[in-house]
């Protein structure tokens, strides 16, 4: 007879093994966290419009993208399309104005309007009494939009905020209308007006100018270009999108079904826009659209299932994707080739960063993990190992520079992580401290070697060959410097700027955590008091009877 | 023995496999009778035909399919910290049952069922050796996975103030592929998620369960006699809720993985 192993199993899973992050199960959220370098302390909150969502809640996960919009020395070119949308009278300046205060004070902008509270600005939904069909050209041209923006999806919402004002509740929301904007990216160097990227759960995707939806009072897209209209060429879910870095207005967007497609935003949509079949779907190819015309240029079939990350190296030379089939994969952009790649413990992949370099790229997944992959190796190089659940952002803290230390030459890299198990965590990367156990000879005890002398182990290895998943032991382990629990929420993304550190949760609100040093890290905007109690808190249940 | 739920979907299923080798035990016993005590001619094949060996099985306990599929071997190592002797003890299983955090994964639960617990205070721990209670350490190794890995999510627990148990509703991520690691064979075994039992309902004495089954690449959502295709990415929607007040109330709660033979690379 078989016992079922259901009683025995209680006692040594008690909930007392927990470790350190153990979620308890009432919210202790510090409004500061200490790192080695100092303080880093919350300094203020952006959400989505109260009242939105729970319909919408868990259709999408949000993202956010940092939108810095420098001076720009020569008016916004129009753009092909005519900006029929365009809106916003002279008297009519809506949440733009708001922009301008600080640097371009002395600028028309002056703020009209009948209630003219700065409440009023948050949220152009309540711009209604305005008048929103006058076209005003010349007020494009004139604006500039200089600051810092924070763009963020919720449901059917997309929502600009001022990165750099208190407020909650964002400046500017546009909704899409029972499609979901899924992700977007921000061009801080577009040559013409259209900078900000979208892509919807249809597979739809539009370019716009960010300032032309600042200073347009209506909540739709205005002056959008439209690509793969209805799905047209791939009706699969965007899952990411990004501009070329240096790619002279050229993007990338990554679909739900392993295809990317290259687009050129100053060409037009028009024309037939077919690609050759895809003869085997489990491998790597590539596919330029058979008509000169065609916009998208070229077909990346990447992987069977969902890709769920990209990112270009700083250089644009390089291209890294993850997915649902657990490979990390990085590809020579401009050659269009596959070079290297490996798989996750287990488990898809979620997110990947490239360090500013260009030398490590970060791998998170399902399997926990943070993973270090080293493009002088070819492999994974190191796990971070410390989340709880899933990790679903990454990236290298690219402002943050070591403190001084004797041997200045040695590099160090800081990055960060957020997962699902709602915490943030900061590591510092120092390989030439981790020791990476070689491969047991057989019945024998692991031996070590440094971390740099490993390199040889796989030089053999042929270009764009993917390595299987890698063993537990062969893996050295590195363990956070911090960890934070910073929302209730699933966490969803990080991006570090600098002055700050943001962590995004899935359902639309973001945290900006000041640096230690900064001027509002020592302000007086928040108390050192925690918002409630801390994690000690005992845990309210005891185990199963 | 008590129900924690009304009607339990683990305690169904732990009755059911035991039934099932209860059954083949006796369908055994009763062929090995059968051709003991028959003076048929042995080319006269029974029903019980696929039961030949029958001498064999009488020496050693019977391994029934449900064994093969579903049996899985634990190690409870326990380090007395006096003498530093490790005594170790084989116990099988044919289902984990893990408690659960907030806003944690399989992985984590997995991690913490292992993790080294230390015996003091008023558990300690009585050392052979030392012939005394001792403090120890104590952990829970997975010496050979099973070939389907069942997991129940600790969602039922009892909570002494309120006098009866409470669900838990903590959104625990699970993962389409897991691993563990295999101590024995020395290459983490790879599972691949098939099924989920969803448990419906805020309560631990009312509810409804539904199933999610993995057929032919395919997933299907089972709901009494309503079947329906559902993409894979819905999996998803059944982790739980990440807040205590949430209106979702639909958390898997049984996870049946399953042993990937062909991913087995070195
Ligand atoms: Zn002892």
């Amino acid at each position: 007879m078989i016992n079922s192993s259901n009683g025995m199993m209680s006692a040594s899973s008690s909930s007392s093994a927990a470790g350190a992050g153990g979620n308890a199960p009432s919210p202790g959220l510090k409004t500061y966290f200490k790192a080695p370098e100092g303080r880093y302390k919350l300094h203020y909150e952006k959400g989505h419009p109260s009242g939105l969502m729970h319909y919408v809640q868990g259709k999408t996960a949000t993202q956010a993208t940092v939108a810095i919009v420098k001076d720009k020395p020569s008016p916004p070119t129009p753009l092909s399309q005519p900006s029929s949308g365009f809106s916003a009278s002279s008297g009519v300046k809506s949440a733009a104005a708001k922009l301008l205060g600080g640097s371009n004070g002395s600028r028309t902008f002056g703020f009209v309007g009948g209630n003219g509270g700065s409440k009023n600005l948050s949220g152009s939904s309540k711009l209604g009494p305005f008048s929103s069909n006058s076209t005003n050209s010349n007020l494009a041209l004139n604006f500039d939009g200089k600051g810092t923006y924070l763009i963020f999806n919720m449901g059917d919402g997309l929502f600009i905020s001022d990165l750099n004002s208190q407020d909650k509740e964002p400046m500017k929301a546009i909704y899409f209308n029972n499609v979901y904007p899924v992700c977007h990216a921000f061009d801080q160097d577009a040559k013409d007006g259209h900078d900000l990227l979208i892509g919807l759960s249809t597979g739809d995707v539009y370019s716009v100018s960010l300032g032309q939806q600042l200073q347009d009072s209506g909540k739709k897209l205005v002056g959008a270009q439209h690509y793969n209209k209805d799905g047209s060429v791939n009706n699969s879910r965007c899952t990411c999108i990004s501009w070329v870095p240096g790619g002279d207005g050229a993007f990338v967007v990554a679909h739900a079904d392993g295809n990317m497609y290259v687009y050129e935003k100053s060409k037009e949509g028009a024309g037939d826009s077919s690609f050759p079949a895809i003869k085997d779907p489990t491998q790597f190819s590539i596919a330029h659209a058979r008509h000169s015309k065609s916009n998208p240029i070229t077909r990346w079939h990447t992987c069977q299932g969902s890709i769920n990350g990209i990112a270009f190296s700083s250089d644009g030379t390089h291209l890294a994707t993850v997915g649902r089939d657990g490979y990390l994969r990085v590809f020579d952009y401009p050659k269009e080739e596959l070079i290297c790649g490996g798989k996750s413990y287990y488990g898809a992949l979620l997110c990947c960063a490239w360090s500013a370099d260009g030398k490590y790229i970060l791998a998170g997944g399902e399997d926990d993990l943070v993973q270090i992959w080293s493009m002088d190796d070819k492999k994974v190089v190191a796990w971070g190992e410390g989340h709880n659940s899933w990790v679903s952002g990454v990236a290298f803290d690219s402002s943050w520079s070591p403190p001084d230390t004797e041997n200045s030459e040695q590099i160090v890299y800081r990055f960060g992580s957020v997962g699902q198990d709602t915490q943030l965590l900061l590591w510092d990367l120092q390989m030439e401290e981790i020791v990476v156990p070689q491969r047991r000879p057989p019945g024998g005890s692991p031996t070590f070697s440094s971390g740099s002398q490993t390199a040889q182990w796989d030089n053999a290895t042929p270009l764009g060959t993917l390595q299987s998943a890698p063993s537990m032991r062969d893996i050295p382990k590195i363990s956070p410097l911090v960890i934070h629990r910073v929302h209730t929420e699933p966490l969803s993304g990080l991006i570090f700027t600098e002055e700050s550190i943001l962590t995004v949760c899935r359902e639309g609100h973001t945290k900006v955590w000041m640096r230690p040093g900064t001027p509002a890290s020592q302000g007086s905007s928040n108390s050192e008091t925690p918002l409630s109690t801390s994690l000690k808190d005992k845990p309210l249940l005891s185990s199963i009877k | 023995m008590l129900l924690f739920v009304s009607q339990d979907a683990h305690e169904f299923l732990i009755f059911l496999l035991n039934e099932l080798v209860d059954i083949l035990e006796k369908e055994v016993q009763a062929a090995k009778d059968d051709t003991e005590s028959s003076s048929l001619p042995p080319e006269r094949t029974t029903n019980g035909s696929k039961v030949t060996q029958a001498d064999d099985i009488h020496k050693e306990p019977l391994v029934t399919w449900v064994h093969k599929k579903f049996q899985g071997i634990l190690t409870n190592e326990t380090r007395c910290l006096r003498c530093e002797t490790v005594t170790a003890r084989d116990e099988i299983f044919l289902d984990l049952s893990l408690d659960i955090e907030q806003n944690s994964s399989i992985t984590s639960c997995l991690k913490n069922f292992s993790s080294i617990e230390t015996l003091n205070a008023d558990d300690k721990f009585f050392c052979d050796k030392c012939c005394s209670l001792q403090e120890a350490q104590k952990r829970m190794k997975i010496k050979k996975p099973p070939q389907i890995l069942v997991i129940q999510l600790k969602r039922f627990n009892y909570i002494e103030q309120l006098g009866r148990n409470k669900k838990l509703s903590y959104r625990v991520a699970f993962p389409l592929e897991l691993k563990l690691i295999d101590y024995v064979e020395e290459a983490d075994a790879v599972y691949s998620l098939f099924a989920v039992v969803v448990h419906m309902g805020s309560g631990s004495s009312h509810g409804h369960y539904v199933s999610l089954i993995k057929s032919h690449h395919h997933w299907l959502f089972f709901d009494d006699e309503n079947v329906e295709m559902i993409d894979e990415s819905a999996v998803q929607t059944f982790f739980g809720s990440a807040q205590e007040y949430s209106s979702n109330t639909d958390h898997g709660y049984i996870l049946f993985y399953e042993r990937d033979v062909t991913n087995n690379h070195d």
